[in-house]
């Protein structure tokens, strides 16, 4: 009941955000957003079906350019078709990476998954034609449901109509991922999680699921790095580099990776702490390992583990 | 129905069943009795495939099902309820049951799959909402067998359903496994005590060091002294 006010308070709060707030906390919410949306991938591989990828940025890299390179050489603009094209590319990439990566566990699957993360950024990195090399490539301003705004200025563009349509996206794949969580198929991911080998005789084909999420989890990666991609005007190789899937994994961890909302309030907490804190010191970096040890060691449960006692799927 | 012929099986370099022959017909009930270590519990993880045999085959209604990844093995209709019961702790007493019906569809409709499993087990009904790590020792067993019996199986794979219990839950459960096996389903269950095993057992075999060194009613087993040496009077 509480959790259920709470949420709606809170969705109320975002859907009056661009009349309450600032410009410049409305464009930190963006990236939030797509954070948002590639962690609930990610944490149907996590926290559902117990595997930690470590070179899930692969896919937010992999969704990014994909913006990148339709915007601007290839002059396809309307985001509808760029996140549809980012995510059928991350699917065919995930193919073969999940097929090879879900033979393995546990530390060798993360390994491998690190693997295949840095193996794609020394590609954006080395392939100067096609990538843009260290430079990256630019994200042009995209069309949303076939509307230019060309009547407004880029924070405008952002803050406005890129807004609703990153929240609309959010909630979308939130919808989805739910449906995901709470089917069979979601059902048989948790009995993975806790037991590979009971979950086997009663009949879970234990690869074969775990291959599924790894594709869920790639698809909803690439569309969350094709959302980033926008308000950030551009795709760099760092986005496939190996700290960002780590940063990934802090923000899981940080909402708490048992709660469904978990990834969500990660993404959100994570990009306004980063934000304060950058703001406040240079070496921020050391304030976030700090806090990273913190959770681990006292909150092992993220925030939404210190709010709600008992452990929803 | 089953039928284990000549099944070697090694654990690394040691060899755990020597020429396992074993066979249930339709709507059959046997028991597979023999102390701690000898055997038994390798027996059932075989079957399941949790062990490929170096030797010998299984077959299950005509079809060689040795070597076959477990939950292959569980779609074409063997229900198992291991030692540990292997309940999961994180879903409900109700999602333990319920994801049998989803794993392997076909067959039976789901909610007449889940009717049957609480008729057979009534008490689980009530617990329905709880989490599986809520449940005593002998709700476990249950709910064990129950997800089993929800696989809509045709044969149903025991492992010391009596396992740990209190003298007061031993009838009870034995006395849904009798039910289990009037619905015409075939059952083989392992058994250390051979003052468990039911009185409408089929056949028993006894294993002994990995070997059957003996099958039989089970009133010929309480006549052979072999046997007796080897598994009576022992334990309660």
């Amino acid at each position: 009941m509480i959790a259920r006010v709470a949420g709606a308070a809170a969705m109320l709060a975002l859907l009056l955000a661009p009349v309450l707030a600032s410009p410049y906390q409305l464009t930190l919410l963006l990236p939030a957003f797509a954070y948002a949306i590639a962690l609930l991938g990610l944490n149907l591989l996590f926290g559902t079906t117990g595997l930690l990828s470590f070179g899930h940025a692969l896919f937010v890299a992999l969704g990014a350019y994909t913006a990148a390179w339709l915007t601007t050489r290839a002059g396809v603009l309307a985001l509808e078709a760029i996140v549809l094209a980012a995510a059928a590319l991350a699917a065919v990439i995930a193919l073969p990476v999940g097929l090879l990566c879900v033979r393995y566990v546990k530390i060798s699957f993360g390994m491998l998954t690190l693997a295949f993360g840095m193996l794609f950024y020394s590609f954006l990195y080395k392939f100067y034609l096609v990538t843009g090399g260290d430079e990256g490539i630019r994200v042009l301003r995209p069309r949303l449901l076939g509307q230019t705004f060309a009547g407004l200025d880029k924070v405008g563009f952002l803050t406005g109509p890129f807004y609703y349509y990153a929240l609309a996206l959010l909630v979308l794949a939130a919808l989805v991922m739910r449906r995901i969580v709470r089917s069979p198929f979601g059902l048989s991911l948790r009995a993975i999680r806790e037991n590979p080998d009971k979950a086997a005789f009663v009949g879970v084909s234990v690869r074969r699921y775990r291959f599924y999420a790894f594709m869920i989890a790639a698809v909803f990666g690439a569309v969350g790095g094709a959302l980033l991609a926008v308000p950030t005007g551009l795709a760099d190789p760092q986005l496939a580099y190996w700290t960002h899937s780590g940063n990934l994994v802090f923000m899981l961890l940080l909402g708490g990776f048992h709660h469904f909302l978990g990834p969500v309030v990660g993404a959100v907490v994570f990009i306004f702490l980063q934000d304060a804190v950058m703001s406040l010191t240079a070496y921020w970096r050391f304030v976030f390992g700090a806090l990273l040890a913190v959770v681990v060691i006292f909150f092992p449960g993220g925030l939404l583990g210190l709010l709600a006692r008992e452990r929803p799927a | 129905m089953l039928e284990l012929r000549d099944v070697d099986v090694f654990i690394d370099a040691s060899q755990i069943l020597r020429k396992v022959t074993l066979s249930a017909g339709e709507s059959e009930a046997i028991c597979l009795v023999g102390r701690n270590g000898a055997g038994k519990t390798t027996t059932l993880r075989t079957i399941m495939g949790y062990r490929r045999p170096a030797a010998g085959t299984i077959t299950f209604k005509g079809e060689a099902i040795g070597g076959l990844p477990t939950h292959a093995i569980a779609a074409r209709g063997i229900g198992f309820a291991p030692e540990d019961s292997g309940v999961f702790a994180d879903l409900s007493v109700a999602e333990n049951i319920e994801i049998a019906t989803w794993t392997r569809p076909g067959g039976r409709p789901a909610a007449e799959r889940l009717a049957l499993a609480y008729e057979i087990f009534p008490r689980l009904r009530g617990y329905a909402a709880r989490g599986g790590a809520q449940l005593s020792g002998g709700e476990r067993k249950m709910l064990s067998i129950a997800r089993a019996l929800a696989l809509d199986p045709d044969l149903l794979v025991l492992d010391e359903p009596f396992e740990g219990l209190s003298p007061a839950i031993i009838p009870l459960i034995g006395e849904s496994i009798s039910a289990i096996t009037r619905l015409g389903r075939t059952i083989v269950i392992a058994e250390s005590n051979i003052h468990h095993v039911p009185a409408w057992t089929r056949r028993l075999y006894v294993i002994e060091r990995g070997e059957i060194i003996f099958a039989g009613t089970l009133d010929e087993a309480h006549r052979d002294r072999a046997v007796l040496r080897v598994i009576g009077g022992r334990a309660s």
